[in-house]
């Protein structure tokens, strides 16, 4: 029988044998693709320290002034500005070597950085800033989201190394908001299109950071080279590739096999990934300080909230120490409060609410909800006590979050619907306050606190909304408001510390962790340090020894 | 052949309408969910959305436009072969899919040759040997190919090939070797679904008069199936692979994902999220193409198979 057929049985044990015997013939092929990477150096091979990186998304054009589909940790290694965000929200000098603020807290005088060269070999000076102002302003509409840029009256080159920018208003969180990552960072002149607008591409990505982009595959990869002509620290490492990974298992895997050196970000892998490269041995893994909050939003406005003893029921019944635990593995940190104390004016020694399911009920009782015998809803005037949390559906924590929140608020009585839409159904109905508890992330570093109150107060993007329920939302906003006009620290810190005192114990958010970067990386990956910058990266302070 | 030219023109007059109507159905079902494709914008790039920056980005995507005014734009340029330029990345899309549809098309095509060469000898020997060790092994390969997860399949063989083995680069597109997995990944389900179908049609005709005829005439068992049997059996997997073209093509998403292949798929998923309505618009236009074309090729192999299927009448109707 199988003399029979044995033709058939052959061709068949072939074509099933194919892959084997093309992998056979493909060990040079994957050796002529990676040489030709490696060759795109400016050193050689020898000397020179390649550290490769995934990331989920091409870098894109690295227009210093615009958005998607630039990548902000590409623009933020790549570009320069003014002023760095350092440690504890500290700032500190970077192309501007100093600066002055008038009495009236208006004008800022910027002391450049002397001897300051674009990978060009142009001059930093003061005419280039300017001109990277006057494109920027050009488009203050699309900027208008950083208080600032709406900010800005006009600016001026004093002398070659002197700028001035003058503001319509005081505004404290200027200097801090010279530390962004976008739009305030500098592209050299001949890097601009001809009639100046950076809003409709740029011709070349000049800058006068540490890194010159050497290689652009769009989608595929990136190559960076150090700058040798950098005024600063130089990088450590020759060259940066990137790979564009977008799956974050794929990453994981890339990583294991060695062709990435660094896995680095917030959100890159899931976090059972981390947790498994943590375990393994065969790496070193780093948690970040606090970047930015991961909190509810509680709606003070309608429904069962706006009795602040039922907000306050929230605030113990859920065990967000089990929550970060069981869902985060204990990457992400319990949040307290909803800024963490790390953050500039918000360490103001708030009182934690403890986990204490008793307490809860209590205060659910003492609200007029309570459990008729045989139920397990409370009820009030015949109404069961039935709330919603609107969740990111694909969002690998909230998702588990919500229904760890929802098994925590069953044992005091109420029931909790969670519901998951997808990112822009769930900013939908953020704004128009359509919701009973809300996932959010505050901005972080270095917008927060700052951006976060300006957050809380502006119409139209929900916050503002889901405070109208509190008795005392008036004079917190006018506080917020105010706080950013302040040129007196004290005053500045008193206002902080009332707006988060009444807050805290409005309890208007439920803050429940602390957002971290993490990183994974095998040993011979030295000297990471996290930036205190949330976009920043730390690429420029790595070595490699192997 | 006169016929077949003019069925052919004839289905080929067919598609316009269809097309024309899946512009519009598009078109307006975007226009009809509730999200904003400037705040979607604002949302990704991580700005706080203000009146003012929501009304400059509307202003530069064309959105403050009525509706009638965008459709029949976009329509024109479609006739012009000009898809129009991303919401995000500022680029023309034409060139966006020029730079990923030989990605996505080699892989869509490639899956379904090795799915093709592989379930025809599979499905021979399979109705050849019936309940025989080779008709439950294939058994077993159409059970595992209709419940293993694309996805897991595709980590399983990174994992093993790629990077225990170091058989097979673990991402990209830049040489044949980068497609060997992800074209298996894809192919692996249509082997079971294709070798399967192949074996009942083959069975059928197996117990067809012809056959006995042709056996009792002293022709062998191989001339017999490849001469004759196989011409009617392999019609189904005909229809399927025609069917399955277009699904290939807009279903390449997990696996370009997974094994970082800059195709469409990947391209079309963030268009999704990020509601930029001239890719998802263009997506949806090839992909109707796709099917449509992949439609009529599987009726012209069906009809060169049977050629009673071109007549306006008869039994092939």
């Amino acid at each position: 029988m199988f003399r029979k057929f044995k033709g058939l049985y052959i061709s068949f044990i072939f074509v099933l044998l194919l892959p084997v015997i093309l992998a056979g013939c493909k060990t040079d092929l994957n050796k002529n693709t990676e040489s030709s990477v490696k060759s795109e150096g400016q050193t050689p091979a020898s000397t020179e320290k390649t550290l490769t990186i995934s990331w989920p998304k091409d870098i894109g054009p690295l227009n210093p002034h615009e958005y998607t589909p630039n990548e902000f940790f590409a623009q933020g290694m790549y570009y320069e500005p003014l002023i760095d965000y350092g440690e504890g929200g500290k700032l500190v000098p970077r192309l501007a070597e100093s600066w002055d603020i008038s009495q009236d807290g208006k004008v800022y005088t910027f002391h450049l950085r002397k001897n300051v060269k674009f990978t060009d070999g142009s001059d930093f000076d003061a005419n280039v800033v300017q001109k990277n102002f006057h494109t920027i302003l050009a488009n203050r509409n699309m900027h208008s989201w950083l208080g600032l840029i709406s900010q800005i009256d006009k600016t001026e080159v004093v002398d070659a190394h002197t700028f001035k920018v003058t503001l319509k208003n005081r505004y404290y969180p200027a200097l801090q908001e010279f530390a962004v990552v976008r739009p305030l960072r500098f592209l050299g002149a001949a890097g601009f299109p001809a009639d100046g607008d950076t809003a409709k591409g740029i011709k070349k990505p000049i800058t006068t950071g540490p890194w010159v982009l050497s290689e652009y595959k769009k989608d595929k990869i990136a190559v960076f080279t150090r700058n040798e002509n950098y005024w600063g620290t130089k990088p450590k490492i020759n060259k940066l590739v990137v790979k564009v990974i977008p799956d974050g298992e794929a990453r994981v895997l890339a990583l294991e096999k060695g062709d990435i050196d660094l896995i680095y970000g917030e959100g890159v892998i899931s976090l059972d990934s981390f947790v498994n490269l943590r375990d393994s041995g065969k790496f070193e893994t780093s948690v970040s300080n606090p970047v930015a909050s991961r909190a509810l939003i509680v709606n003070t406005a309608k429904g069962p909230f706006a009795d602040l003893n039922v907000r306050l029921a929230l605030q113990h019944a859920v065990n967000k120490r089990a929550l970060v635990d069981g869902v985060t593995n204990g990457v992400e940190k319990v949040a307290d409060t909803i800024i963490s104390s790390n953050f500039p004016y918000a360490n103001v020694g708030l009182k934690p609410y403890d986990y204490n399911v008793e307490e809860a009920k209590a205060l659910l009782d003492k609200a007029g909800w309570t459990l008729p015998a045989g139920k397990t809803v409370r009820e009030k005037n015949g109404k069961p006590l039935e709330i919603e949390l609107v969740y990111m559906g694909p969002d690998q924590i909230e998702k588990p979050m919500a229904a760890a929140i929802q098994s925590d608020l069953k044992q005091i009585g109420v029931s909790l619907k969670t519901t998951g839409v997808e990112r822009e159904l769930r900013n939908k109905r953020m704004e128009s306050a359509d919701f009973d508890l809300l996932f959010w992330n505050t901005y972080g570093a270095p917008y927060d606190p700052h951006s976060f109150v300006s957050t809380n107060y502006e119409k139209g993007y929900g916050i503002f909304e889901s405070q109208q329920g509190l008795p005392m939302k008036d004079k917190l906003h006018q506080q917020m408001k105010d706080v950013l006009l302040t040129v007196d620290e004290k005053e500045r810190q008193k206002l902080y510390t009332s707006i988060f005192t009444t807050l805290h114990e409005q309890a208007v958010y439920l803050p429940i962790s602390y957002l971290t970067n993490i990183a994974v990386y095998p040993k011979y990956v030295k000297g990471l340090k996290f930036p205190a910058h949330r976009d920043e990266t730390p690429f420029s302070m790595l070595d490699i020894q192997k | 052949m006169m016929q077949m030219l003019f069925y052919i023109l004839k289905r080929f007059a067919i598609m316009a309408p269809v097309l024309l109507g899946a512009t519009f159905v598009s078109f307006l079902l975007l226009r009809l969910t509730p999200v904003d494709p400037a705040k979607a914008y604002l949302s990704v790039s991580n700005i706080i959305p203000t009146e003012q920056t929501i009304n400059a980005v509307r202003a530069q995507l064309g959105l403050d436009r009525p509706f009638w005014p965008q459709y029949g734009h976009w329509l024109w340029q479609l006739c012009r072969l000009d898809f129009g330029t991303s919401f995000f990345s500022k680029l023309s899309v034409s060139r966006e899919l020029v730079a990923r549809l030989p990605v996505t098309a080699t892989l869509a095509l490639l899956s379904l040759a090795i799915a093709i060469i592989i379930s025809i000898p599979l499905g021979i020997a399979a109705a050849l040997r019936k309940n025989h060790l080779i008709d439950h092994v294939c058994r077993l390969l159409a059970f595992l190919g209709a419940s293993v997860p694309q996805f897991w399949l595709a980590y399983l063989l990174i994992y093993f090939l790629s990077v225990k083995l170091n058989w097979f680069p673990l991402q990209g597109a830049d040489s044949w070797l980068h497609f060997v997995l992800p074209s298996v990944t894809l192919a692996f389900a249509l082997i079971a679904t294709y070798s399967r179908l192949l074996r009942t049609g083959l069975l059928e005709s197996l117990d067809e008069p012809f056959v006995l005829y042709a056996r009792a005439r002293g022709i062998g068992t191989f001339t017999v199936v490849g001469r004759h049997v196989l011409r009617h059996a392999i019609r189904p997997v005909v229809t399927a692979a025609g069917m399955n073209l277009g699904k290939l093509f807009a279903g390449t998403v997990i696996v370009e994902q997974i094994f970082s292949m800059p195709g469409i798929g990947v391209f079309f998923l963030e268009s999704v999220y990020h509601r930029d309505y001239p890719v998802i618009q263009s997506f949806i236009f090839i992909t109707v193409v796709v099917f449509v074309l992949g439609n009529l090729a599987a009726d012209v192999i069906q009809a060169y198979l049977d050629p009673r299927l071109t007549q306006e009448t008869g039994k092939g109707e």
